[in-house]
């Protein structure tokens, strides 16, 4: 441990979470100085391992007393960088000890569980009972339920299903948002996320973990429709894939039903051989319903969009959309492994309003063949590349464009891949896309972003909630970039 | 230890590189993987204790930013080796086909360098063994002598003298522990019982050099494979039966220039019973699971072999846990884990193993390595409802109507 803490303090840790679950072994604190981003961590003096939300409760007010600063990590999925901290002062709290399911409840539809979680572990128990939770576009593998909450991949799908959260304040107040059973706001039957006050869930959401630490959640669930098949419509280009989408989205009654991807130039010839025509732009559709009828003439009916928006339905993909519309654990793993063998990642996501997307999406992608020129002329070598953009509702969609490249223990390619995420992001909000990663140097680009009035609401809850700024200090000061010496 | 000094890690600089560290090693959890790493489970679940720390703290060593510690040593030996991490991560060269991270062999490198360069790092328990090695020429420190007694009571031809098909190599762990030896004792009556022409190299049997290998004594290891292929290829053997999985992975995967064809036990008796060379009439009622030993299972790809024969016995029901086959949980013994702080993770690790087979509703835990078999029968001595612990070799014995 440094000097910066005393070994009173670690003591005291040690008597709130039991002795095997703190340490100051430089080995294992050097394990947590990174995590999935090639954006390089500070090392903290020391690492706890909470096991409950009484335990984290402690924690928080030891360290508020103490002004040691608290840094969470979940899943340690982040592709931006996870927060620095205070350099040797820092506790980092890895919360994904924490992974207790509490209850699934299907008579109410949700399911509770403690936020350091990962997504695989609640999937799969709500899967159990004939339940989903919603969670498209995510690395479910490996993000946690807290980080998610907080701002991780692919989190605004699950936001709004978010009914209730356990946190805990910087002084070690527990607080359980909304109402429902056991929350501030008691109902015995079902939790809402505003009833009987103001809706704080949507406070914590998002937040980056800057006004409290998730200990727990409840997350709506939906049943599992009886069947589900997949159709793959073509078309050569972008603009009439996504007036299908348009037509797709519109006439839903539920947002939930019936999702649709988009994958653009580049994603498909990863699955084709290379004899094998690929479509510039494929729309996957997937279909659910309560009988066959109903799903053939879903698809028929889409077919018919589809040729209406000038395309077709490609049925020689439909065996791949077919996999993905119904995973098995076999295809979930496949999906998985496909994405770690592409090389090293230069992920590229955005966040863009359906209207104009076409146009946006074009600047974009000539923005990247821009910079894969120069990384050619850098000498790096692309793998692949992966693009694609799914509509979370009917009026945005989230996608990337992404890069592999083989050069794996170039450290130049590192720097490449590191300046090209950062200038994508900046380049990307020029043209309208704020993305809902929380975390690292996007979070200091989404608070660029902010209007004077906005960014003094966050200084006044910051201020109230966590008076000594003991919380992932450092999260939103815009200080990561020049920190990684970008 | 300088840069230059990591000749392993940097002879597997090309998997710790290409692992994105993206933590599905750490966290995947589905119905078939309840969880991924045994010693993350068995221990405090720090970064350390699974692979994506462990490939962090290798890149970090080969880049100079942290040097050798007991701290380092504890992450480097705290690894079953039993590579499900590899499996679940699944990533592959999208050219060759090849597993792209292969974090086993990261391990092993990084226990190389250790070893080799700051021996004192080392726990005890691990040059007690290899000490053992230099001097008994195998890893428990049996006498020499001590090899060959498991036939006490059979007429086996000496490989060295006669000529035989089939080699028996048996094993240090199955050929010298006594608690074990008597399997040793009933594969070679099956085969014998089968009309197998087969011979063992009895006292002059060599280590395998797995265990010395996997702890990373490299250069012992290779210094044993040299010596030992010579020994095997006159013996004229054109085929190698071994009897531990350990054994078998080693033979197959390491012994390059080796004549013989090497099979584990149970693709060999498969074949038997298929050609109705062995004929299973004994009926014993009994539901059993299967465990899949690392070496053989996930690292060698024989997993249906061992599942035909217990289908074969009659009387026998064969369970399967959640986690099986290429999924399957280590026992706790792989990787040396059985000598790493006392043998506590290893105990724990054996104990969810068994619970997971008594779960699947298995009145007793079949396998095919004595590693295995010795960690799962220890760790179930501490279960309140202990399963009884069998080689496949006692269920096949019994069920040819051999006895004694």
């Amino acid at each position: 441990m440094t000097e910066s803490l005393s070994g009173d303090f670690k003591k005291a840790l040690e008597e709130i979470v039991g002795c095997n679950y703190v340490t100051d072994d430089p080995v294992t604190r050097f394990t947590y100085t990174q995590d999935a981003s090639l954006f390089g961590g500070t090392q903290s003096a020391l690492v706890v391992r909470p096991g409950s939300t009484e335990e984290v409760s402690r924690i928080a007010a030891l360290a508020n007393r103490h002004r040691v600063p608290l840094v969470m990590r979940g899943g340690g999925a982040t592709i931006y960088g996870q927060c620095k901290g205070d350099p040797d002062r820092t506790v980092l709290l890895d919360m994904t000890r924490m992974d207790r399911i509490i209850e699934v409840n299907t008579a109410g539809m949700t399911v509770t569980a403690e936020a350091g979680i990962i997504i695989d572990k609640l999937v799969y128990a709500c899967k159990k009972e004939g339940c989903y939770v919603y969670a498209p576009f995510a690395p479910v593998h490996m993000v946690s339920l807290g980080g998610w909450m907080s701002g991780a991949a692919g989190s605004a799908s699950l936001w709004p299903d978010i009914v209730s959260i356990t946190v805990v304040l910087a002084d070690g107040t527990i607080v359980k948002t909304g109402g429902g059973p056991g929350t501030n706001v008691h109902q015995p039957i079902f939790y809402n996320r505003n009833l009987g006050g103001p809706d704080f869930a949507g406070l914590f959401i998002g937040d980056g973990g800057s006004f409290g630490i998730k200990t727990e959640a409840t997350v709506r669930i939906t049943k599992y429709p009886p069947l589900i098949r997949a159709g793959i419509f073509a078309f050569d280009e972008i603009e009439p894939a996504l007036e299908l989408v348009r037509l797709h989205v519109e006439r839903r009654t539920l947002q939930r039903f019936d999702p649709m991807m988009v994958f653009a130039a580049g994603a498909m010839k990863n699955f084709m051989g290379d004899d094998d025509e690929v479509a510039p732009f494929t729309v996957q559709a997937m279909i659910q319903g309560h009988d066959v009828a109903e799903l053939e003439a879903k698809l028929a009916f889409l077919n018919r969009l589809a040729e209406q928006c000038g395309g077709g339905h490609n049925f020689l993909l439909d065996a791949m959309a077919e996999s993905m519309a119904t995973p098995s654990e076999d295809s979930e793993m496949d999906w998985m492994a496909i994405f770690n063998s592409f090389g090293l990642p230069a992920w590229l996501p955005f966040t863009l309003p359906r209207q104009g997307f076409a146009g946006v999406y074009k600047k974009l992608l000539a923005w990247r063949d821009e910079r894969l020129k120069e990384a050619d002329r850098l000498g790096l070598h692309l793998r692949t590349t992966w693009d694609m953009f799914i509509p979370t509702d009917a009026s945005t969609l989230i996608g990337e464009i992404d890069c592999f490249f083989t050069d794996v223990d170039n450290p130049e390619a590192i720097v490449f891949i590191r300046s090209l995420m950062a200038d994508f992001q900046k380049y990307a909000h020029s043209l309208g896309s704020i993305d809902v990663y929380n975390q690292g140097f996007m979070a200091d680009l989404n608070a660029s972003c902010w209007s004077p009035g906005f960014k003094r609401l966050f200084e006044l809850v910051k201020a109230s909630l966590d008076p000594n700024g003991i919380l992932n200090p450092g999260q939103w000061v815009g200080s990561y970039l020049n920190e990684q010496g970008e | 230890m300088t840069k230059s000094s990591m000749k392993e890690l940097e002879k597997v600089r090309g998997y710790i590189y290409s692992c994105r560290k993206c933590g599905v090693c750490r966290y995947k959890m589905t119905g078939r993987v309840p969880y991924v790493c045994p010693v993350k489970k068995a221990s405090p679940g720090f970064e350390n204790f699974s692979s994506r720390g462990k490939m962090l703290l290798a890149q970090a060593l080969l880049e100079g930013q942290i040097q050798p510690s007991a701290g380092l040593a504890r992450a480097a030996y705290s690894c079953t080796l039993c590579g499900n991490c590899m499996t679940q991560c699944g990533a592959t060269d999208p050219d060759t086909r090849k597993p792209l991270v292969d974090n086993t062999a990261v391990v092993e490198a990084m226990r190389a360098d250790l070893l080799r360069e700051c021996p004192d790092l080392i726990d005890e328990a691990y040059r007690r063994v290899l000490a053992h090695t230099r001097q008994y020429g195998n890893p428990w420190g049996m006498p020499r002598s001590a090899r060959g007694k498991w036939s006490k009571g059979l007429t086996i031809k000496d490989a060295q003298k006669e000529h035989a098909d089939v080699l028996l190599f048996v094993g240090c762990t199955m050929g010298l522990n006594p608690e074990l030896a008597r399997r040793a004792h009933r594969a070679a009556a099956v085969l014998q019982a089968a009309g197998v022409d087969f011979a063992m190299l009895g006292a002059a049997e060599p280590c395998c050099g797995s265990v010395q290998k996997r702890i990373g004594d490299t250069e012992l290891a290779s210094e044993m494979i040299s010596g030992n292929i010579k020994l095997l290829n006159n013996t004229g053997c054109e085929t190698i039966v071994t009897l531990c999985a350990g054994c078998c992975n080693m033979l197959k995967t390491q012994y390059t220039g080796l004549t013989a064809k090497v099979y584990h036990l149970v693709e060999y008796l498969a074949r038997l019973i298929k050609d109705k060379k062995i004929i299973l009439a004994k009926s014993r009622g009994l539901t059993v699971a299967y465990h899949d030993p690392c070496h053989l299972g996930r690292h060698l790809g024989v997993f249906d072999p061992p599942r035909a024969i217990l289908k074969a016995l009659p009387g026998i029901t064969l369970v399967e846990r959640a986690a099986t086959r290429e999924n399957t949980i280590c026992c706790g013994a792989g990787g040396g884990m059985r000598l790493f702080e006392g043998g506590a993770f290893a105990q724990d690790m054996g104990r969810e193993a068994v619970q997971a087979a008594h779960e699947a509703g298995a009145e007793a835990i079949v396998s095919a390595c004595p590693f295995c078999e010795t960690n799962l029968e220890a760790a179930a001595q501490g279960l309140e409802a202990p399963l009884p612990v069998y080689d496949i070799i006692d269920l096949v014995y019994d069920g040819a109507g051999l006895t004694g």
